[in-house]
């Protein structure tokens, strides 16, 4: 990452501190011909002062200090992708939109390049975690400036563990099934989606088989991996874990299902964000009290993953003055600003700056900790090649989710990895 | 006179249909620029087991799900045609599954088959049938039911009040007549109500099958084309490779996979109603 901040050159980099210190930062008015408006469009978040606090604190904070106002422009939940396509598609609409996962990389040539105010952002913050290029940089530049991980842990209860004499969250995949069967026979299943959400079925499927020393592609992003002893041994795992722990349902499970099961007491353990402590302690108190959080389990290599689920911020190229919307974003990114952005979302999204690391929202709630701990070995579907196009196709096709989902429907273990190693082999035959 | 519905015609219908044919000949990922590649897509399409099991729940979910509307279709209006008291509400209340947003009347339908709440397997668990209910959503077989199912109920309001239009347009004095030389209520069905009641029938069959063939609404609030894709349809399985996967060629060439059947359908269509000269 060094290399890819370096490559920004030294001119640019003092042009545009100086931009930064002219306009947004010391909260001067922009000489010259600067914009009224910008529009800068986000996903609802499910937590209510999140989107409030941009519009009600962020954003006349940024007008009053340049006159510029920020339009902050939400979208439906799951809606942000077909709308930040229809933007790149007709290269009109807001200057400025939330990404994620591998997005930028999909959107490339038409997102500006923010190589510069990346290092400026990163300096001024305690530096970029070592993963926050991993979905933002495309041929060496920065193509978004990384904003938070939106982790995928465990989540279970604590009271119902202790029932069956867990007293901690099992360490290693093998005690979770342990665990499981117990609390099973105890009226207590597993919920673990199976099924064709967005995101809470990759959560766990892909750190399953990474951490079982398995990998769907090579390093090379080119050589299909997928048909190995290891894959065999994760999709053993998995059946065996499925039919143990859980019921038939999460097969057909979207991303809302677990959140629901889990609510209302029918499942004891599953694989979500903060999301469902967060929505406990505020509507289900009881629940709350007894929800705990924990990393991923270890597999047999001793190793443990977690899918990174980062939510970042674009520049569109179609924006009539680039320079404001980077000043916009620089100014946003200070921890003047955003660690108040950060603070009110208790920790949903975990900033990529390692000055956060030990922000005292983590500690508001303790519970929250493991998402902090999870970063360090959190990774996009694929790893460890680049992303690609072939690997946004793969994860469109939910080639590994229903690789397991096919295994614990019945199918057999040889069978399901001879469908998916067929079907990737297609999908990279051109990478 | 015949300027502004063709320039209409070719702005909103032909242009976006030229547009999609044109991209499916393209390797064109999300906001870069496309390269010509021949049928290469469609050869793609043709070596992917997804787009075969697609293409396969995409007629069994038409089949069933147009028969059992077309049957409880025509078993509604010919309840509906009776005269009884508060017709009219009835058939007012007739059209609400039609009338409700498809996303939402699906979510109560999530609800209903989700195995924790739904009201479907508490009577069947009290009943003594079931304990636990079936899995609606997460067997397949019965996840691809379901998805009918809560297709034939939306659907089924469309049929009804179309058929008893079509009904009420046929002359009592038939019947009087065919009573009159002695013809029993199934006879008077068979060579009364259907003979004349088959234009209509076979159009909105045809509308049916449009419809339904290209569903997208209920499947991706449902199932999302889960699990394993037992429950894709061309029109959700287009929308995963184009918006999710980036990939708009290939997602053209998957919708256009519909093309076919439906321009079959259309000509059909279009025979059958050609006036009879003769």
């Amino acid at each position: 990452m060094t290399n890819i901040i370096q490559a920004a050159s030294r001119r640019d980099i003092l042009k545009i501190s100086a931009l930064t210190a002219v306009g947004g930062i010391l909260g001067a008015s922009r000489a010259g011909a600067a914009p009224k408006q910008m529009t800068m469009m986000h996903e609802s978040s499910f937590i209510p002062a999140y989107d409030a606090y941009f519009k009600n604190t962020i954003a006349p904070a940024y007008e009053k200090a340049t006159g510029i106002k920020i339009v902050y422009e939400t979208v439906s939940v799951g809606s942000i992708q077909t709308r930040d396509t229809t933007v790149a598609e007709t290269g009109t609409g807001p200057e400025m939109a939330q990404m994620a996962f591998n997005w930028p990389f999909l959107f490339d040539q038409k997102l500006v390049d923010v190589t510069d105010i990346a290092k400026i952002i990163g300096d001024k913050a305690g530096g970029w975690h070592a993963n926050a290029a991993e979905a933002v940089v495309v041929n060496g530049k920065w193509k978004a400036i990384p904003f938070g991980n939106i982790g995928q842990l465990m989540n279970y209860r604590m009271d119902w563990f202790d029932e069956v004499g867990v007293k901690s969250f099992p360490e290693t995949w093998a005690e979770l099934l342990e665990a499981g069967i117990k609390l099973k026979k105890n009226g207590h299943p597993f919920g673990f989606e199976l099924g064709h959400g967005f995101g809470d079925n990759h959560g766990w499927l892909y750190p399953l088989l990474w951490s079982f020393g398995a990998r769907e592609v090579d390093k090379d992003g080119k050589t299909v991996a997928i048909d190995s002893a290891e894959t065999a041994k994760a999709i053993d795992f998995c059946r065996e874990f499925f039919q143990k722990t859980m019921f038939e349902d999460v097969l057909g499970w979207t991303d809302v299902s677990n959140n629901k099961a889990f609510l209302s007491e029918q499942i004891s353990c599953t694989n979500n964000a903060e999301s469902i402590l967060y929505v406990a302690k505020r509507d289900f108190p009881d629940i709350g009290k007894v929800t705990g959080q924990a990393q991923n389990p270890k597999g047999p290599t001793g190793e443990r993953f977690h899918m990174l689920n980062p939510w970042t911020h674009g520049i569109f190229t179609h924006t009539p003055d680039v320079q404001a919307a980077k000043d916009f974003m620089v100014w946003l990114m200070d921890p003047k600003q955003v660690a108040g952005w950060y603070d009110v979302a208790d920790s949903y999204y975990g900033p990529f700056l390692h000055a956060y690391d030990d922000a005292s929202f983590w500690h508001k709630e303790p519970r929250n900790l493991p998402y902090r701990d999870s970063m360090a070995n959190s990774h996009l579907p694929g790893w460890p090649a680049p992303i690609s196009r072939p690997q946004s196709e793969s994860v469109a096709k939910y080639v590994v989710v229903d690789m397991f989902a096919k295994a614990c429907a019945g199918k057999s273990t040889k069978e399901v990895i001879a469908d998916a190693s067929a079907q990737l082999k297609q999908i990279f035959k051109n990478a | 006179m015949v300027g502004p519905p063709i320039l209409f015609l070719c702005a909103l219908v032909g242009y976006p249909f030229l547009y999609g044919i044109w991209l499916s000949l393209e390797d064109r990922p999300v906001a870069h620029a496309g390269t010509f590649v021949g049928l290469a897509n469609f050869v793609a399409d043709a070596q992917d087991p997804v787009f075969w099991r697609v293409t396969i729940n995409t007629f069994v979910y038409t089949f069933f799900a147009t028969i059992l509307k077309m049957v409880g279709g025509l078993g509604l209006a010919l309840t509906m045609n009776q005269n009884f008291r508060g017709k009219n509400i009835i058939r007012a209340l007739m059209l609400l599954p039609f009338i409700v947003p498809t996303v939402l009347s699906t979510i109560a339908w999530m609800w209903m088959l989700d195995p924790g709440f739904s009201v479907i397997n508490w009577l069947l668990k009290y009943s003594g049938l079931a304990d636990p209910g079936p899995s609606w959503l997460g067997n397949p077989t019965l996840a691809m039911i379901s998805l009918i199912i809560v297709n034939v109920w939306r659907g089924l309001p469309f049929y009804g009040i179309t058929l008893l239009a079509g009904l009420q347009t046929i002359s009592p004095d038939l019947y009087e007549a065919a009573t009159i030389d002695g013809a029993s209520t199934w006879h008077r069905f068979i060579y009364v109500t259907l003979p004349l009641l088959k234009p209509v029938i076979f159009i909105v069959t045809m509308f049916s099958i449009i419809f339904t063939f290209a569903d997208f609404q209920l499947v991706y609030v449902l199932t999302r084309g889960g699990p394993a894709n037992a429950t894709h349809l061309f029109a959700t399985y287009a929308f995963d490779i184009a918006m999710g996967g980036g990939q708009l060629g290939m997602g053209a060439s998957v919708a256009l996979a519909m093309l076919p059947p439906l321009a079959l359908i259309i000509i059909a269509m279009s025979i059958y109603m050609k006036p009879n000269k003769s």
